[in-house]
């Protein structure tokens, strides 16, 4: 849950509080054996296009402001710009699809400890309180990549303050997180996880609900082979 | 629907008291004598309002009532309060089989809130407020209550109960000519201190003096008196808003000193520090006016001022005393209305014609309000320099009626209007919807339609009039030539009879059903090394289909739309149906023009079978009857709603459920505009109640019983 948050936060709950929606955030990061790697952050809202679009048509949905295109492709852009200016990260590209409703962030980084303290900054930019600490880490002599995640107790209470078709629009929301080695994985600590077929890449699967409910933890401990 | 229920439940629950206090009211009283109560209510009440005892009972056996959840928790509740035991509500004492009444009378002093109950068994009535520490002053057979605090009176006989409540009006005092009249100092905080500060002998002489020039500044900053017309004035200027307003007051420094100029240099010294420190309270910081020497003043102050509780305090206890002065009046008015009610007689409002026209037999409940203009003055006396000049001008009383019988509830709704503009909106109504429209819908799916008629010359014509008489006063009276410009370059831009052409002015919105269509969206596929592979897949998606249509007569401003469109590629044409080629939009909308109609929809096979004239037309006769007959009407059918929309896009199983059962018991809503009768245009709302209840009132009952389960 990095730079997704910025997205879900300051755009899309404002999008969709129509009863259920469902959309799609995913995580991909590519990492190669000298520790830089490569960050795809997408956001797919193409299943409620209709709903969406509906509501692009509005100016504001249950008291929420409804972004114009433009002003979402101006947080998009300020997204890349503050990206571009930081230490370790290079190659930023952003793409947006208004009519599925698709957008995506990608990204090199020279470590992957670079991508750490991003969605914090973005978020605190945007005025929103970063609901959870996450952090990446790898250990080249170990060869262990590890993600930890703690959720902060007071998103789980800020969520639970909301009106429940509000929180709603969470129900068919989905979280995929994809890690990808050049080494083959030996062991994972999350049992949630899975490990492709080539063992070479690891992915993780939740509901947005969950995550926010504390329900399912994303932390993992990616143990690659020597 | 869940979101629907909740309010209800709501403010049901909260409500619940206040009308218990309300019906116990109402209920606490009783009459013998055939003579209906509405004899007691003066010719000149503001509003009336009338339960109809009689009508309500034959809906629903005293006895039912009493063994139904609201009359248990009714009697219940009284007999906690008034520690009795109360087992029907004929225990009150009231006449059941009588009409009661509440209504509301005006004057630029006072403003009297009253009740008037039919009795029927007065040692009950008695019983219930028969306390020791409660005195009853009897004069004859008019038995009188004085209510705790004296602001309010029960009077009674042995036929009818009778309580007031009156307020006086505070813009009554703020004329120094009426304060003066009545011994009502007006009290100021800061008038206040300086009466302490200053020599208190010359203070008290000259307390009107040091009051009226500060009102007249006041009136000159804040809002000039309107001119006097029916005895109203604008609402006073409150103690709190007072001290605000005094900054108001000392900003204009030549004012301000004039006023003080009378006054000893001791006091002004006071006075100026005064208004230093108020400068400060209120953190307006007059710099220039603070450095043009008061400031040298300061130390003085300190020493003269004296303690600024006390002064507060002072102030509190005087404003106290002229309250219960004011409360004293309003008790003294109040019991002379009263007696005026038992003893003298006077043209009851049945004089009214306007009253006595709105009244139906069949109603359970009326209310009456003798004329929106006054109603507006009223309600909003900030606006009370417009209405004077007549804001809302034409519009004259407004009345409401409530029926409920085995079939629905209908509240029916009347406004007057001046000839001139009953006139204009008959011209405006004169059109009736184009027959040819009754043949697309679908009455046995459709979920709801709104049809309308006007004629669209007529309402070009009139309609800058009627603007300028209802709001023109808005603009104040040195608008007059401006409005008279605008209407005429109105007139002179449109072609009245050119735009009726185009548009003839009846439309009609209908949504024959919801449909289910397949959208596509876009996903991903992972393969074995978790790589992504975008691909596109299709779901259901369940929306309404909607059709809307409109007579024309004049197509070619239509038709070069069209071709505009189509040479700039936001049209596409199949058949003769069109396509609004719009991205954004994220449904299809077609378009097209027949038989001097224009149709606009999103099913394509509902604008095909229009086209190709296969459109099986299955308009039930209600439908066809409210549809042909009104200006206006529209309609809600939620049984063709039920089960309709799938289940996932509810938000679950549960959800749905529920949503579906709420459709289920609901009946036709539906909404429609009468013809105007005279001078009145009159409009209904109705709602049908489900099978299986034997009158709406008993529904209502049910309903509210199991809202607060």
């Amino acid at each position: 849950m990095k730079l997704k948050q910025f997205y879900i936060l300051a755009v899309f709950v404002c999008l969709i509080p129509l009863l259920s929606s469902c959309f799609q955030v995913i995580e991909e990061i590519t990492l190669r054996n000298d520790g830089t790697g490569d960050v795809l952050l997408t956001i797919n809202l193409s299943q409620s296009k209709t709903k969406v679009a509906s509501i692009m048509l509005l100016d504001s949905v249950q008291g929420y402001k409804v972004p114009s295109k433009q002003k979402i492709q101006q947080e998009l852009n300020d997204a890349v710009a503050y990206l571009r200016k930081t230490e370790g990260i290079s190659n930023v590209k952003s793409t947006s699809d208004f009519n599925n409703f698709i957008a995506t962030i990608s990204f090199t980084f020279k470590d992957v400890a670079n991508i750490n303290n991003i969605t914090k900054n973005i978020l605190a930019k945007q005025k929103i309180k970063a609901t959870n600490t996450s952090s990446y880490s790898y250990n080249k002599t170990t060869k262990v990549f590890s993600r930890k995640y703690q959720p902060v107790a007071t998103a789980k209470t800020e969520f639970n303050k909301l009106k429940s078709q509000d929180k709603a629009v969470f129900n068919g929301a989905n979280y995929t997180s994809i890690y990808r080695f050049e080494f083959t994985v030996t062991s994972t600590s999350n049992p949630a996880s899975n490990l492709s077929k080539s063992k070479k890449a690891v992915m993780l699967k939740s509901s947005v609900m969950d995550l926010i409910n504390g329900k399912i933890n994303v932390s993992n401990q990616i143990q690659l082979s020597k | 629907m869940e979101k629907l229920m909740f309010p209800i439940k709501y403010n049901y629950l909260n409500k619940m008291k206040k009308i218990l206090i309300a019906i116990s009211l109402l209920l606490l009283t009783k009459l013998n004598y055939a003579q209906d109560l509405v004899k007691k209510i003066p010719a000149n009440a503001f509003t009336v309002a009338t339960i109809k005892g009689d009508n309500v009972f034959k809906l629903m056996f005293v006895k039912d009532f009493n063994e139904s959840f609201l009359g248990k928790k009714l009697l219940t509740e009284t007999s906690k309060s008034l520690d009795q035991n109360l087992t029907s509500i004929e225990d009150f004492g009231i006449n059941l089989e009588k009409n009661m009444y509440y209504f509301n009378q005006l004057s630029d002093s006072i403003s009297y809130n009253c009740f008037l109950i039919p009795l029927k068994d007065v040692k009950k009535f008695e019983s219930l407020i028969n306390e020791k520490d409660k005195k009853i002053y009897i004069n004859g057979d008019v038995r009188t209550m004085v209510l705790p605090d004296s602001t309010s009176i029960i009077k009674w006989n042995n036929n009818m109960m009778y309580f007031v409540t009156g307020s006086i009006r505070g813009s009554f005092f703020a004329d120094s000519a009426n304060s003066a009249r009545y011994g009502i100092k007006e009290i100021r905080y800061q008038n206040n201190y300086d009466v302490s500060v200053a020599d208190s002998a010359v203070a008290m002489v000259d307390s009107t003096y040091t009051t009226t020039p500060q009102n007249q500044v006041l009136d000159i900053v804040i809002a000039p008196p309107p001119p006097v017309a029916k005895g109203w004035t604008v609402d006073p200027p409150t103690n709190k808003q007072t001290v605000k307003k005094s900054k108001n007051i000392s900003t204009p420094k030549s004012s301000k000193k004039k006023s003080a100029k009378k006054k000893s240099s001791k006091k002004k010294v006071a006075s100026k520090a005064k208004k230093v420190e108020e400068f400060e309270e209120y953190k307006v910081l007059d710099v220039p006016v603070a450095q043009e020497g008061y400031t040298s003043d300061s130390t003085a102050i300190m020493t003269q001022t004296g303690n600024p509780d006390e002064q507060y305090d002072e102030y509190q206890k005087e404003r106290a005393e002229q309250d219960a002065k004011k409360k004293q009046l309003a008790f003294v008015w109040m019991s002379a209305q009263a007696d005026q009610i038992f003893t003298s007689n006077y043209e009851s409002i049945e004089a009214n014609k306007s009253y006595s026209a709105s009244l139906d037999n069949k109603a359970i409940a009326e209310l009456w309000v003798s004329s929106l203009q006054d109603a507006y003055s009223s309600i909003a006396p900030e606006f009370g320099t417009y209405g004077k000049s007549g804001l809302m001008k034409g519009y004259g009383s407004l009345s409401a009626k409530l029926f409920m019988d085995d079939k629905s509830f209908r509240i029916s709704t009347g406004l007057e209007l001046a000839k001139e503009q009953a006139d204009a909106y008959k011209k405006i109504m004169n059109r009736k919807l184009n027959k040819k429209f009754l043949k697309y819908i679908n009455s046995g799916k459709a979920i709801g339609f709104m049809g309308y008629s006007i004629d669209t010359k007529a309402y070009l014509e009139e309609f800058p009039k009627l603007l300028k008489q209802t709001y023109g006063s808005f603009l104040g009276k040195n608008m007059d030539e401006e409005i008279e410009l605008g209407t005429d370059l109105f007139s002179l831009l449109l072609d009245e009879e050119a735009v009726s052409k185009v548009i003839k002015g009846d439309a009609l919105f209908v949504i024959n059903g919801l449909n289910t269509r397949d959208v596509t969206y876009t996903t991903y596929d992972y393969d074995d090394d978790y790589n992504r592979k975008e691909v596109t897949k299709t779901k259901k998606e369940t929306l309404p289909d909607f059709l809307f249509m409109f007579s024309s007569e004049d197509n070619r401003l239509m038709n070069k739309l069209i071709k505009y469109g189509m040479n700039k590629n936001y049209v596409t044409v199949n058949n003769n149906i069109y396509k609004i080629e719009e991205k954004k939009s994220p449904i299809d909308i077609y378009f097209m023009i027949k038989d001097g109609m224009v149709f606009f929809g999103n099913s394509l096979t509902e604008m095909q079978s229009i086209s190709n004239n296969t459109f099986a037309p299955t308009i039930s006769k209600s439908h066809k009857t409210l549809l042909a007959k009104n200006n206006f009407s529209f309609l809600f059918n939620a049984k063709n709603l039920v089960g309709k929309v799938p289940t996932e896009e509810i938000g679950g199983e549960e959800t749905a459920k529920k949503f579906n059962e709420t459709l289920g018991k609901m009946g036709n809503i539906y909404m429609k505009s009468n013809p105007i009768k005279g001078n009145v245009v009159s409009a209904d709302i109705s709602a049908e109640i489900p099978n299986g209840h034997e009158n709406a009132l008993k529904y209502l009952f049910t309903l509210i019983e199991n809202a607060s389960k």
